[in-house]
């Protein structure tokens, strides 16, 4: 049960991941990316429901994922970011809002299953039941996290995102051009939240409530593990994965969601930047 | 000053009876019912406001202190049978304390960190609502009966002219909140919280009050909107309320109460608006033709369509012609609220009321109201005696960023009633000095004594409260105050009427004489006629002098000026010696960091020179200019190699 916690937590990790990435280049996140996740599983659910075979329905959930990325950034971020106020928060929230309607009325309110061509029989392992499903999703989120790593490491243009994370005006002196990496990472966002709503789904059902419950526990990992710690949030997501159903277990469902926030509340009050973040230094 | 009185105090007192006798001329329960939640919501999104708007922050909890407070205040009457109005005093108690205790850790915070914090707390308030059964009913409900009111039970009619008292006196209170020192600090903070700490005004403390006190005006809603709905469920103060509140705030007009009223309004009539098909497309058509007509103008004058004019004529298109393809307004009013909201978020960031006020003012030219004479500056700047003893010492001071010695075993002392220069290349650790001097950071090591006493360290406020003033090399001004108030925040020992009687309006006295005073700065530096222009639309010469009244509106012992001169004109730099000398005659010790030599040579009693971090010399001006040290530490060059400075 510990472990299935943990490996749900991945999946918070994962959304973390995609503010982070956002964060690194903007020094914003998006407060909808819970409706991104949502969105992009019911859009990946209506494709299998066209008949869409199971793995191309994955990168066409991506693929939908990176475009409402983009549109946030488009819509949303890049205005506040050119008048440097913090507008974003308001506009990020309300295209939740819409994404939330939009869902409710397009997909309806219930819940739906996700199907998935992997096996939900439970197994043993050294006598820990799991499932081949849990174990995709673990898989699937170090997979997506690695590449993501691997792509601003090896490759040019993941070094103009990293330039642009360290220094934006300084890599743009260098001819990076600062709103092109901006688009890049909330691309990347979209997609990670896409990945996140194709790996959660088959496991909690697929409706227009699961973007709130998920971002608040996203938001609990970043925060907690800091918005520029990388890995940390992989450790804080599966800690926090495993303290959630411990709690639901001792103190019953209604209070699962209670730990990560008063984590989250608590690490803002000890450790604005994070258990693995760093502190930075004001300047006059 | 009459036209005024008559225009502001005229639209409210006529707002006034319209709604407190609507209720006697037309009788129609539902009506009254919505101007009962009017009044309510008005109370709401005043206190959002108070966040929102005044602290620039996005504040997701006011929903849930409405819901603490009407829980609070539902069960202080099932439970302990309270009135009325001792119910309605808990529920804003509630407020006060839960909002202090969030904002103690919240309010360390900026933006979306702030953001985060205030929403994981509405959603661990819902959880506890939800789950504390044996307390709240969870889920199912509580059902609370309206208690009497000092021996009265009030029917409908009667219950509305109680919220609408309420409202009332809470738009009275955030009048004379506003008005005064607090809504000045407000302002200020938003603008540059180091300068509010450096101008002995304690950045974080208001803060807290503030949000305190705007969370418990929520309270307070909350218990007024348990006694109208005696029936309360938890999931009604969720996120989804939170939004339509920002909706409010933000479409009505940020940092007005206004604009809060107009906010509630909406919020009112919007489920109605919707409820109609034809109502809500002429609605939206209106708002998209303002757009448009918007997008037209701006396009004409920049002769380019910027995606700022053009997203809300987007937004709005979207709304009439996705009207035509639904059947059902209704279940798409999140949509609706969120491109509406969309619209007027990027196209009137002021809000409604905002936009108008601005535009009514320039229609009717209503003058902002006099000023007082200013007052003696004996009074507001006394004279100092110095008596040659030091007054700053500097003990073996270190600051250290990392490898980095910023400054590195500094020990200098400062005598009383002098300029005291403090010169040295770039990076040679003069800014770091004073900024550990006043407190910006805490030194790695080392102690700075004031009269012989320790100063605090590491706290720009504490510092500047003893008696420490200090100017900002890139200016720290409050850009949306004017210059007078810019000065007035700044002033020390005249506020003095406790937060209470502020509310109650006990504290116009002192803000006349706050004005005199501070007139009477603005005269020593020569601001005198631009003291009700922003500081944003000063020249950059006035912004520096503005600094420096304002650093003396701190009554210093000790005044430093961070580069002064930089950037000036050759007739403002000739002014500001003026201004300094002026400043030192009456007594004042200052330290002076400039580059220009002429400026240290003509003001400066002694000089000190730093390089690397370590004092390299120290004497008057003529004696720091022919240091063999100095010389090097300038001009790279060393006496006895002149090699070295043809490669230099």
């Amino acid at each position: 049960m510990v472990v299935s916690g943990a490996l749900m937590g991945l999946v918070y990790a994962l959304i973390a991941y995609g503010f982070q990435l956002t964060f690194a280049t903007s020094k914003s996140i998006n407060f909808g990316q819970g409706e991104l996740v949502m969105l992009s599983a019911f859009f990946s659910l209506s494709l299998l429901d066209w008949g869409v075979p199971y793995w191309l329905m994955v990168p066409g959930g991506l693929l939908f994922g990176v475009a409402l990325g983009l549109v946030v950034e488009r819509a949303c971020v890049r205005l506040s970011l050119e008048q440097k106020n913090e507008g974003w928060i308001l506009l990020s929230i309300i295209f939740g809002l819409l994404g939330f309607s939009v869902a409710e009325n397009i997909w309806g309110r219930d819940d739906r299953p996700f199907p998935t061509p992997i096996s939900t029989e439970p197994m043993q392992f050294f006598g820990v039941r799991i499932t081949p499903l849990e174990i995709s999703v673990a898989i699937g989120v170090l997979a997506v996290m690695g590449l993501i790593e691997l792509f601003k490491r090896k490759t040019l243009l993941g070094k103009a995102f990293e330039a642009v994370s360290a220094d934006r005006d300084a890599a743009e002196l260098m001819g990076i051009s600062a709103t092109h990496t901006i688009m890049l990472s909330y691309g990347l966002s979209g997609m990670v939240a896409a990945m996140a709503g194709i790996l959660i789904s088959p496991i909690t059902t697929v409706g227009p409530t699961m973007a709130s419950a998920l971002i608040l526990k996203a938001f609990a990992v970043a925060v907690v593990a800091g918005l520029d710690s990388g890995f940390g949030v992989v450790l804080v997501g599966i800690f926090l994965g495993a303290l959630e159903s411990l709690t639901s277990f001792y103190l019953g469902s209604g209070w699962r969601e209670a730990p990560g926030l008063i984590l989250l509340i608590l690490a803002l009050a000890v450790r604005p930047n994070g258990v693995f973040g760093k502190a930075s230094i004001r300047k006059v | 000053m009459l036209k005024r009185l008559l225009f502001i105090r005229g639209a409210e007192l006529l707002a006034l009876a319209i709604l407190a006798t609507i209720p006697l001329t037309v009788d129609n329960s539902y009506a009254l019912g919505l101007l009962t939640l009017l009044a309510i919501y008005g109370i709401l999104l005043i206190g959002l406001d108070v966040t929102v708007g005044y602290l620039g922050q996005i504040n997701l909890a006011h929903a849930a202190f409405l819901g603490l407070g009407a829980y609070a205040a539902g069960l202080s009457v099932s439970l302990l049978g309270f009135g009325m109005l001792a119910a309605l005093a808990v529920s804003m108690i509630i407020g006060l304390i839960l909002g202090g205790l969030l904002a103690f850790p919240a309010l360390r915070l900026e933006g979306p960190q702030f953001a985060l914090a205030t929403l994981s707390f509405s959603a661990l308030s819902v959880i506890v609502l939800n789950e504390w059964e044996s307390l709240t009913q969870g889920a199912q409900g509580l059902s609370i009966d309206r208690p009497h009111f000092l021996g009265m039970s009030l029917d409908a009619q009667g219950f509305y002219w109680l919220c609408l008292l309420m409202l009332i006196l809470v738009w009275i209170a955030m009048r004379n909140l506003l008005s005064s020192q607090w809504g000045r600090a407000f302002e200020a903070l938003r603008d540059s919280p180091i300068a509010t700490d450096a101008m002995g005004v304690g950045t974080y403390r208001h803060k807290v009050a503030g949000f305190a006190f705007g969370s418990s005006l929520g309270g307070l809603a909350g218990g007024l909107y348990a006694f109208n709905f005696q029936y309360l469920q938890p999931q009604g103060f969720t996120y989804d309320l939170m939004v339509i509140l920002l909706l409010g705030v933000v479409l009505g007009g940020r940092k007005s109460l206004w604009g809060a009223f107009f906010g509630a309004t909406l919020i009112v009539l919007l489920p109605n608006l919707l409820s109609n098909w034809m109502l809500f497309e002429i609605i939206s058509a209106l708002g998209f033709a303002a757009a448009l007509a918007a997008a037209i103008v701006g396009w004409k004058k920049n002769s380019k369509v910027t995606f700022q004019a053009a997203a809300p004529v987007i937004a709005m298109g979207i709304l009439v012609v996705g009207g035509f393809m639904v059947e059902n307004t209704e279940s798409w009013r999140k949509a609706i609220f969120a491109l509406m909201l969309f619209a007027v978020v990027v196209g009137l960031p002021d809000g409604i009321m905002g936009f108008a006020a601005r535009y009514l003012t320039r229609l009717f030219n209503i003058d902002p109201p006099a000023l007082p004479k200013a007052s003696a500056l004996d009074a507001v700047l006394p004279l100092q005696f110095p008596n040659e003893k030091p007054l700053l010492i500097l003990k073996n001071l270190k600051r250290y960023f990392g490898g980095v010695k910023a400054v590195d075993d500094l020990s200098m002392s400062v005598l009383s009633g002098q300029i005291h220069g403090l010169i040295g290349p770039n990076g040679s650790g003069k800014s770091t000095a004073v900024n550990v001097i006043s407190g910006l950071y805490a030194p790695t090591s080392g102690d700075i004594l004031l009269q012989g006493k320790s100063l605090p360290q590491g706290s720009l406020f504490k510092v500047a409260r003893t008696g420490v003033a200090r100017t900002f090399q890139n200016l720290q001004l409050f850009a949306e105050l004017s210059a007078l108030e810019n000065v007035m925040l700044a002033l020390k020992g005249v506020y003095r009427t406790p937060l209470p009687l502020v509310l109650l309006g006990f504290a116009r006295a002192e803000e006349k004489r706050a004005q005199a005073n501070a007139l009477a700065l603005l005269e020593l530096v020569g601001l005198q006629d631009q003291a009700r222009v922003h500081a944003k639309d000063l020249t950059y010469g006035s912004q520096r002098f503005l600094e420096i009244a304002r650093a003396l509106a701190r009554k210093p012992k000790l005044l430093i000026l961070d580069e002064p001169a930089a950037g000036l004109a050759h007739p403002d730099v000739n002014h500001l010696v003026q201004i300094i000398n002026r400043v030192n005659q009456r007594g004042m010790t200052i330290i002076l960091i400039e580059h220009h030599m002429d400026v240290v040579s003509s003001l400066c009693h002694r000089v000190t020179v730093l390089d690397g971090g370590h004092k390299i010399a120290e004497g008057t001006a003529e004696e720091i200019k022919r240091d063999p040290l100095v010389i090097k530490a300038y001009l790279g060059i060393a006496d006895d190699s002149p090699a070295s400075a043809a490669t230099a």
